[in-house]
């Protein structure tokens, strides 16, 4: 090339570089100027998902539930005339991926933010204090409900550690004080973990005569019977299990061929439909530890879902429990939303949501006992019934139990 | 006493499923020195049409076995026609990882055909327990597995030592240039050991799926311990395999229950840099004399 | 590489010199002009893709020099970078030293352990070393996982946030000087590390490496001195990280996260200090930009549900596909492919 024309590219490609950043900016620009006008402003919420990793199979009703939540309340007027817009993507449990998904969606305005796991939620956890972004997680972890160490983390349910005292409770009433072994199967990872050291904590707290051990069940591992044997030799009476329902439901299995008597009682992510299905006779007798009821027959607050799934040609109980959490896991979001919006007007900042989410008290759902937030207690519920699978069906065994702590 | 053959009952079953995952593994490494990272797959992809066929299409269980095997046959076929060929004379690192964005290319049109939820598993390996001496339980489909571990094995030493293509494949493992000018077809014996690397990955990933207690995308990890055992009997070894795989099997129940289940996750890897310092070619790999 | 004829160098200086004509210092120039004026025009969230690209290049060029230039492949990056991370929190958590000897810590403690794993180096080759590596991802991963001393029990810990000079650096355009300083360091680091008799050892060693003993290159110690330096750049890189997120977690740390930077040397071509780069922009970019593409998809399209509703599951075939297709078409990486494009200006109108 000669002088001439290398000199010309150089001055050319400079000036795309500049012309390119300048472009840009405009584009910024245009895009949050748009947003802010029209009636009533857009709420932006932002969610991630499990869709295809390793808890994709209760990552995907939950998913359908808070989507079609949107779309349900979307459809009466939005929250007091406020549309919900959510955008949503999978994030196959990788936590490098719920990140940019997180800072994608914050820059793009979003004033809180549906996660999901142990995993992300922990991840995100510093970031959305500096945001000031109320998180909402299907993990139930109890260290995400002290607002002095995560003051934007929220859940509905009732924590892992309250379910594990609400299991250990109901096993040492059951016995009448006697002495009783308890093994404790669990994931292999903080999920797995969180209500361990809790239930030891409770059991010398109220002095129960309960000996307490933990199995990890680790991720891709082809059957348990190695574990089983332990708890064998332990002369375990309980087997709790704190895990998702495929490797439970294959622990499940795994025990129905070893013959164990030892009774199985689930938290809240091994007992649904899934379980059953996939551990087939194996699931009879399982007790279940369900904050969230199922969607079966005698259960309130299934009319709403009902009726919207209808034009879907579908019903809650074809969907499954996770649909219902997650319908109602949005649905108290909103509520919370909603106080903001009264007490602070058009436009709440994630503190105000905070609060108002603070305010929420005694929503009722029907599928479960009414949620409450404090602002010392970021946990919606202290309390869960009890169901027993029964032919492959599940029957509430035991009303509410509510544990002071 | 009991817990102990329990825990090696178990591990035998478990080292023989690990032994058919690999072997299609050592299949393609003795012939195409091309570690294959998506050999996992291969049991994902075989096992869901097995499933697919059988359930979904409602076809009689040998049959739909059949369909699976062909399937992981075409598998194997079109990735070393479409993608391997190309690919002769780059580097090793190169198909390494092409060998690894297949995985990923092929994790992703299983979810895309069959969803992430895990189906149950297959009703026609019969799965109760069966009693063996005393107290010894074991599940049936564990000894089915052992017993098609068995008559795969047999059937491919068979075929090494008496049949054509079987010599053929050790010529071309041994020497890829003699046996080019012996009139033997390099490109065929690549595309017959990969074929038959699809084909193995099905037929252990549906006696996965039963001991799994489900078709779950998770059969793929189970593939890590693949590297270990293979380490551990020699990379070109079939024999090294099948004795590879009962030995991680074992040691791996062993551990879990003797020690812990964290332990059990490590000591497969460490025992593998264990067996590369100190005797790098396993126990049956051929020895390639390089002193550095 | 000079891209002009008729370059005659008159001193051994200048024959060793980086840039020979003033094209190159055109496009140096220009460069540097680019890197200072993309903070002011890019928002936060491509910003901090800016930061991701530029913490990964550290890494990269790292694992650029082991296995690019020596030859040696490994698996286990990401099992480094979070030996670095690991390091750096527990060293200003509970040390209390500040972040700069935390980071040090961090990048020691990576170096040393990559030694040791870089020790089947001394009696295995190729794929075999591969593997030992692979061991090396699972051994380290699962350590981070399990090991209750390491988190003191908890799911995660926590790194600050660095200050220097009493101003604390939060946010991404602050954290984009200090990183675009750092980064640019350590690849002319690496560049200048091949103009050392040093360096050149390590290219023979990758060619032919009995030759290379032969000609009384210390192979042995070379190929773990390589793997020290590839996993010490791994931590420093973690370590770095570590502070930039605030938050260390075990999942970042896995296999998937190891091939990817595999995949970065190769996708930038394997051999060039600045392919280690090009390589960390493109596979940090690529699949954002998949994500960008289909969340498009979602909001615009309502007559494809099957794409909306499988998206995640072609987002992940299309992340294999491109990386299979760009090894199947060029592989010698973009490295190649911008040579390949500094030629034709060169030589244009001619063909070759």
């Amino acid at each position: 090339m000669n002088r001439f024309a290398r000199k010309l590219a150089l001055v050319l490609s400079l000036a795309l570089i500049v012309g390119a950043g300048c472009g840009k900016d405009n584009k910024n620009k245009s895009a949050t100027k748009n947003s802010t006008a029209a009636t009533k402003a857009d709420i932006k919420v932002g969610a991630i998902f499990d869709l295809s990793g390793a808890t994709a199979d209760v990552g995907t009703p939950y998913s359908e539930g808070i989507r079609d939540y949107v779309e349900y309340r979307n459809a009466q007027g939005g929250i007091d005339g406020h549309k919900i817009a959510m955008t949503f993507q999978d994030f196959g449990y990788k936590v490098p991926q719920a990140e940019q998904l997180y800072q994608q969606y914050v820059s793009q305005g979003a004033k809180v933010f549906m996660g999901w796991g142990t995993g992300d939620t922990e991840a995100l956890r510093p970031r959305v204090n500096t945001d000031k972004i109320p998180f909402m997680s299907a993990s139930y972890a109890e260290t995400l409900a002290d607002p002095k160490v995560t003051p934007y983390n929220f859940f509905p349910g009732a924590s892992y550690s309250q379910q594990m005292r609400i299991a250990l409770q109901y096993i040492s009433d059951q016995n009448k004080g006697k002495h009783v072994e308890v093994a404790v199967f669990h994931n292999d990872s903080p999920f797995g973990t969180s209500p361990l050291e809790d239930g030891k904590k409770y059991i010398a707290d109220k002095k129960l005569n309960i000996g307490f051990k933990n199995y990890p069940m680790p991720a891709g591992a082809t059957d348990y019977v190695a574990q089983i044997g332990q708890a064998k030799s332990q002369n375990a009476k309980y087997i709790i299990i704190q895990n998702v329902a495929s490797p439970a439901a294959k622990l499940a299995t795994n025990l129905a061929a070893q013959k164990s008597t030892a009774q199985v009682v689930c938290l809240n992510w091994c007992s649904d439909e899934l379980f059953v299905k996939l551990a087939g006779p194996a699931a009879e007798k399982m007790i279940g530890v369900m904050p969230f009821s199922p969607p079966v027959e005698g259960v309130q607050g299934l009319d709403e879902i009902n009726s919207f799934l209808k034009a879907k040609n579908s019903d809650a109980k074809a969907k499954g429990l996770h649909y219902v959490q997650g319908w109602y896991t949005m649905a108290v979001m909103s509520q919370g939303i909603e106080n903001a919006l009264k007490a602070s007007g058009d436009n709440p900042t994630g503190e105000q949501i905070k609060a108002g989410l603070e305010k929420v008290t005694d929503f009722k759902t029907g599928v479960s006992d009414p949620i409450t937030f404090t602002a010392d207690y970021h946990a919606g519920l202290t309390s869960a019934p009890l169901f027993q699978v029964t032919g492959g069906v599940f029957k509430k065994i035991q009303d509410p139990i509510k544990i002071v702590k | 006493m009991t817990r102990f053959l329990q825990l090696t009952v178990n591990g035998l079953g478990n080292g023989a499923i690990l032994a058919l995952a690999t072997l299609g593994f050592v299949l393609i490494y003795k012939a195409t020195e091309v570690i294959n990272f998506a050999q996992g797959q291969f049991l994902v992809i075989g096992s869901f049409v097995v499933y697919n066929a059988n359930v979904t299409w409602g076809l009689p269980w040998p049959l739909a076995v059949v369909v699976g095997i062909l399937a992981g046959i075409l598998l194997g076929l079109a990735i070393e026609r479409v993608i391997l060929r190309r690919l002769v004379g780059e580097s090793s690192l190169s198909v390494i990882m092409v060998t690894i964005g297949l995985a990923s290319a092929l994790f992703g049109i299983v979810l895309m055909t069959w969803g992430a939820e895990p189906k149950p598993s297959p009703k026609f390996i019969p799965s109760g327990s069966v009693k063996l001496f005393g107290d010894v339980s074991v599940g049936a489909n564990r000894l089915w597995a052992v017993a098609v571990a068995v008559v795969v094995f047999v059937a491919v030493a068979l075929f090494f030592q008496r049949s054509r293509h079987g010599v053929a494949m050790r010529a071309v493992a041994d020497d890829q240039q003699a046996a080019m000018v012996q009139g033997i077809s390099v490109n065929r014996i690549f595309a017959f050991a990969w074929a038959l690397a699809g084909a193995a990955g099905a037929v252990g990933g549906v006696l996965l799926a039963s001991i799994n207690n489900g078709y779950s995308l998770e059969l793929e990890s189970f593939a890590i311990l693949v590297f270990p055992v293979v380490i551990l009997g020699g990379l070109d070894s079939v024999l090294g395999t099948v004795v590879g795989g009962m030995i991680i099997g074992l040691l791996v129940e062993y551990t879990k229950s003797y020690m812990n289940v964290n332990a059990s996750q490590i000591l497969p890897f460490v025992i593998l840099v264990a067996i590369l310092l100190v005797k790098p070619y396993g126990l049956f790999g051929q020895v390639r004399i390089e002193r550095v | 590489m000079a891209t002009a004829t008729g370059v005659y160098n008159t001193t051994y200086r200048r024959d060793l010199g980086l840039r020979h004509t003033k094209a190159e210092y055109a496009r140096l120039a220009l460069l540097g002009v680019f890197a200072v004026v993309l903070p002011f025009r890019l928002d936060t969230y491509w910003l901090s893709y800016v930061n991701l690209i530029l913490l990964a290049g550290i890494a990269a060029v790292g694992l650029m020099i082991l296995t690019g230039y020596t030859g040696l492949i490994s698996l286990a990056t990401a099992g480094f970078l979070g030996v670095g991370a690991y390091g750096t929190a527990n060293i200003t958590n509970r040390l209390h030293w500040p972040m700069p000897l935390g980071v040090l810590g961090g990048t020691v403690i990576a170096a040393a352990i990559g030694a040791v794993f870089g020790l089947p180096a001394l009696r295995v080759k190729g794929l075999y070393l591969a593997i030992s590596t692979f061991a090396a991802q699972a051994i380290l991963n699962n350590r981070f996982k399990d090991w209750p001393w390491l988190t003191q029990g908890h799911f995660s810990i926590l790194a600050n946030q660095p200050k220097i000079g009493g101003h604390q650096i939060h946010s991404d355009f602050e954290w984009y000087w200090l990183l675009l300083v750092i980064t640019a360091l350590v690849v002319w680091a690496g560049v200048n590390l091949f103009r050392t008799g040093f360096g050149r050892a390590l290219i023979a060693i990758r060619d032919q490496d009995i030759a290379a003993e032969v000609i009384g290159v210390p192979v042995g110690r070379y190929k773990v001195l390589a793997f020290s330096i590839a996993c010490g750049l791994a931590g420093f890189s973690g370590a770095l990280g570590a502070h930039y997120r605030t938050v260390v977690t075990w999942e970042r740390y896995d296999f998937d996260t190891s091939f990817l930077f595999v995949a970065m040397i190769i996708v930038g071509g394997l051999g060039s200090v600045s392919g280690a780069i090009y390589g960390a922009a493109f596979m940090t970019w690529v699949p954002a930009y998949i994500t960008r593409v289909g969340q498009g998809l979602q909001q615009g399209s309502s007559g494809t549900p099957f794409i909306i509703r499988e998206l995640p599951a072609i987002q992940l075939a299309l992340f294999g596909v491109v990386i299979v297709a760009f090894l199947l078409y060029e592989p010698r990486g973009l490295a190649r492919l911008w040579q390949r494009a500094k030629d034709y200006f060169r030589i244009w109108p001619f063909r070759y």
